[in-house]
């Protein structure tokens, strides 16, 4: 069962157009995520689906009932929706207690008294807070205000979880295991979720599909795979994971593979629609895909190593040479001096 | 210790020297028999033997805690619900009425009070028009509860202020997490922002039960028909009472006065400390929607559009028709009646128009200056948390606690006592000097608030580069903060233009303001040069509005 379904949704300030044209389906016990640049739309996307900003066309409808219909001017108030909403910032109201925070939204749906307890009781328990029911928003650790948002959001069953940038608040170390928990407990609740995030890792670690956001539309979507391995456009893979690009000419395009040129080298890559023998073109090799080799051979570059960085896990060695940088990873310290650099011939796109 | 630098030492010992002295005078004259140049004074607590054995004293002590209290009960409400109406909803009009909201804040009680009595006294011209309507006036502006009712509408823009600018500042997401969880616009105001804005709303409640101990002007006015008399106007009245100069018996319920408003401010300052317990400004606020009132938009207009009536526009029209008629009662119509002369009467007197011009001065350069002493103080003490701070920061409190009438007693004392200040005793300074020492607290907010704007980093930058203190000040801070300071002259202008009880015992040939005129032409009962005065008061205090709202002065913080 499709939960939620956004058609062709346009929104702007004043003259300035965030979103343009956006379309995006959410089943049932799907992850959804939002992924884009500041700027791109994703958050103005979510707000809109929940009613806090006011689009002027296009079309929302939660479990088939039309919220918005920019034509027939429906447009459904925030608090008839029924959405959970988990903000960037958590936005816990910090003159209740934990558990007046939950049972806020049990409480204007006129549960009675015994059975909002015992809502909000299970919520607390599912996300690990049973203890701290009586404490103040203040009281409380961020890892512990979010999973407080959370329940808030959850307690009154909404079709649809949404949630704003949920780990961005919380430190470093504690996002990666954040990450995994909340991905466990949307699997476990069996939650539909739209997720924004400006994290591709998040993105990808979190979600079943993505649905990266570009300027005010969707450049591309995809299961997270899809994202990484098969890129459509620059933008794509650029966002996507870390990379190198090779800034030169396409001297040729054959039988879906490109041959891209620059000043003393020329490797072979699969072509990307954009590319067109004799025009400028960009290839995108992501950092682990480029493999030092120990001589020449088909597809390789020889350049001087510049510098490396240990990062613990891996070395990152650096080489350039005139126009032509590349950065690679490797499992060992590299002598000073050239080195062949493998690309295989699949894993550079050329756009 | 550290060595304190010269001219900070010199600034700040100024400031308590004119800060302390007159509370000292005041508490040292209470505690003789007479006044402080008789011979025969002795000291002792006879003074207030003799307030406490008089009747009147213990009626008006009665009257001032039960219009605190009401002004109390009538100006928070109404304020918080402005509050929320004007910041959060749809209302309509929000853009011209917020300039309105804040006239009585910048209009002389004095001239409000007038203003009711001319419009809506027993033979005004609303009453006037009223029984000839419903053949009976259904009011009494000079009962103990209009006096209230008056004084608490007239302050329903102090609670607005501070109400405002705290849900100004409290992040709108915790309203649309309330939105998300289910809750009309109706049920967010009940269950998220106004508690949210509790602590604001109970320091302005105090705020304005503090005001309620030292208004003047409208029980002075409006009081005086029916003899409720209050603490200040008890005090004001003991001079013909007694038909001696008994500067003691003053002083004495001066000092009753101050025993009350010392623990009212020092609450203020600790409930001030926590009016932004729930502040939560977030950098990624976002365009706020606004909450879309539906059909409660035209009860809320309604509710807004009487209180500016009753407030605003009874007195203020009052006045403007009461200035061009020649008289006014029962019988008299109103086109036969119109005269210019009572502007041409005030042209012709000499000490009315040395009272405009010096009301002109004292706004203009003397709010200069007063901006000007303000700063240093602010710059003396600014990011500089020692000793020092501290005691300006309890000093700023002391003139606070001071009612207006007060204060320019003690300068008056001042001026009698201290033998080289007495030729100044008869020049606008004496007046300057106690008008900018009554509103220190006010303009050190203003200030305080612009120099809170420059970041830290840019003044360490500055200090790290290897600018002394001093060039700092001149090179860095006092730069970014000349808007701000404008700003703030433009506002003591509008403050000054209005004062009228710290002028009072200043008044002498040399020194009148109108505020002080209109204390006393209106004790001669000249009621005609009282109108025509009041209206060329307003005209100022709109033409600095006008010039405020022309260059987007924030009127409050």
């Amino acid at each position: 069962m499709t939960k939620l379904v956004v058609g062709d949704l346009h929104l702007s300030y004043g003259d300035n157009a965030i979103l343009k044209g956006v379309s995006m389906q959410l089943a049932q016990g799907e992850v959804v995520s939002l992924l884009g640049p500041s700027g791109s739309g994703k958050t103005t996307l979510l707000r809109a689906v929940a009613g806090l900003e006011q689009p002027h066309r296009g079309t929302i409808a939660i479990e088939d009932k039309v919220v918005f219909d920019g034509a027939r001017s429906v447009e459904v108030p925030a608090e008839k929706r029924n959405l959970g909403l988990v903000f960037q910032s958590y936005a816990l109201w910090p003159h209740r207690t934990v558990f007046d925070n939950v049972a806020y939204g049990l409480k204007l749906r006129n549960v009675s008294a015994g059975e909002t307890k015992e809502r909000v009781t299970s919520a607390l328990a599912n996300l690990g807070l049973d203890a701290l029911a009586q404490r103040l928003p203040h009281q409380l650790s961020g890892g512990q205000q979010q999973r407080v948002a959370i329940a808030r959001a959850l307690v009154y069953n909404p079709p649809v979880i949404l949630m704003d940038e949920p780990l961005s608040n919380l430190d470093a170390k504690l996002r990666e295991e954040a990450r995994a928990w909340l991905r466990e407990l949307i699997l476990r609740l069996e939650l539909s979720a739209l997720v924004v995030t400006h994290d591709q890792n998040e993105a990808m670690a979190m979600s079943d599909r993505i649905l990266l956001l570009n300027n005010g539309v969707i450049e591309q979507q995809g299961t997270p795979e899809e994202m990484y391995a098969r890129p459509q456009t620059l933008f794509t893979a650029e966002f996507m994971g870390s990379n190198n690009a090779l800034r030169g000419t396409v001297a040729e395009v054959r039988d879906g593979s490109a041959r891209l040129a620059g000043d003393g080298w020329s490797l072979w890559g699969a072509a990307r629609s954009t590319a067109r023998a004799g025009a400028a073109g960009t290839g995108m090799v992501r950092l682990e895909r480029v493999r030092v080799a120990d001589a020449a051979g088909d597809n390789r570059v020889r350049l001087p190593l510049v510098t490396s960085m240990y990062l613990g896990e891996k070395w990152e060695h650096l080489f350039s040479a005139g126009e032509l940088r590349l950065r690679a990873y490797g499992r060992a310290p590299l002598a000073k001096g050239e080195h062949w650099l493998e690309i295989a011939r699949d894993d550079m796109w050329v756009f | 210790m550290k060595r304190i630098p010269l001219p900070r030492l010199a600034v700040i010992l100024v400031m308590a020297t004119a800060v302390l002295t007159p509370l000292a005078l005041i508490v040292y004259q209470s505690l003789l028999s007479a006044p402080f140049f008789d011979p025969n004074k002795k000291l002792g607590f006879g003074a207030f033997a003799f307030i406490f054995a008089d009747p009147d004293f213990w009626d008006a002590l009665r009257n001032s805690f039960v219009i605190a209290a009401g002004m109390a009960i009538i100006a928070v409400p109404l304020g918080a619900i402005l509050a929320f109406l004007m910041v959060r909803t749809d209302l309509p009009g929000r853009r011209w009425i917020e300039p309105l909201l804040l006239v009585p804040v910048f209009v002389s009680p004095m001239v409000l009070a007038f203003g009711y009595v001319v419009s809506a006294g027993p033979v005004g011209f609303y009453s006037v028009w009223a029984k000839s309507l419903f053949g009976g006036v259904p009011w009494n502006v000079y009962s103990l509860t209009a006096i209230a009712v008056i004084a608490g509408l007239t302050h329903v823009p102090h609670v607005y202020l501070y109400s405002s600018s705290a849900l100004r500042s409290l992040g709108s997401d915790v309203e649309e997490a309330a939105r998300m969880a289910g809750a009309s616009p109706f049920a967010v105001a009940r269950d998220v922002s106004l508690p949210m804005v509790m602590p604001a709303l109970l320091f302005s409640g105090v705020l304005v039960f503090f005001l309620g101990f030292e208004i003047f002007g409208l029980p002075l006015v409006l009081g005086d028909p029916e003899g409720h008399l209050v603490l200040a106007t008890y005090l004001y009245k003991l001079t013909n009472k007694l038909g001696t100069p008994s500067y003691h018996l003053m002083a004495a319920v001066a000092v009753c006065i101050v025993a009350l408003t010392i623990p009212l401010v020092l609450l203020q300052r600790h409930l001030l400390r926590n009016a932004g317990k729930y502040v939560t400004v977030k950098g990624k606020a976002g365009r706020q929607r606004l909450l879309p009132l539906g059909t409660w938009r035209w009860p809320a207009t309604a509710v807004l559009v009487l209180w500016l009536v009753v407030t605003v526009v009874v007195p203020l029209s009052g006045i403007a028709l009461r200035s061009v008629v020649s008289s006014w009662g029962e019988g008299v119509v109103l086109s036969e009646v119109l005269t210019l002369d009572h502007f041409r009467e005030v042209w012709d007197q000499p000490t009315l128009l040395r009272g405009i011009l010096n009301t002109i001065v004292i706004g203009v350069v003397g709010g200069a200056l007063a901006v000007a002493c303000y700063t240093a103080i602010g710059l003396a003490t600014h990011r500089r948390p020692d000793g020092w701070s501290r005691f300006v920061d309890y000093l700023v409190l002391v003139p606070r606690a001071i009612p207006g009438l007060l204060a320019g007693l003690a300068f008056l004392w001042v001026f009698l006592f201290v033998p080289f200040l007495s030729p100044l005793r008869t020049t606008i300074f004496s007046v300057w000097l106690a008008y900018s020492v009554v509103w220190l607290a006010y303009g050190m907010r203003l200030v305080s608030s612009s120099l809170l704007q420059v970041g830290p980093e840019l003044e360490e930058a500055a200090r790290s580069a290897g600018a002394t203190r001093g060039q700092v000040n001149r090179h860095v801070t006092l730069p970014l903060i000349r808007y701000g300071l404008l700003a703030a002259w433009l506002l003591v202008f509008l403050i000054f233009e209005r004062e009228y009880s710290t002028g009072v015992y200043l008044l002498a040939p040399g020194t009148e303001v109108i505020g002080s005129l209109l204390v006393s032409l209106w004790g001669t009962g000249a009621a005609d040069i009282v109108a025509a005065l009041s209206l060329i008061n307003v005209a100022l205090v709109a033409v600095g509005l006008a010039v405020a709202l022309r260059f987007g002065v924030k009127l409050h913080d």
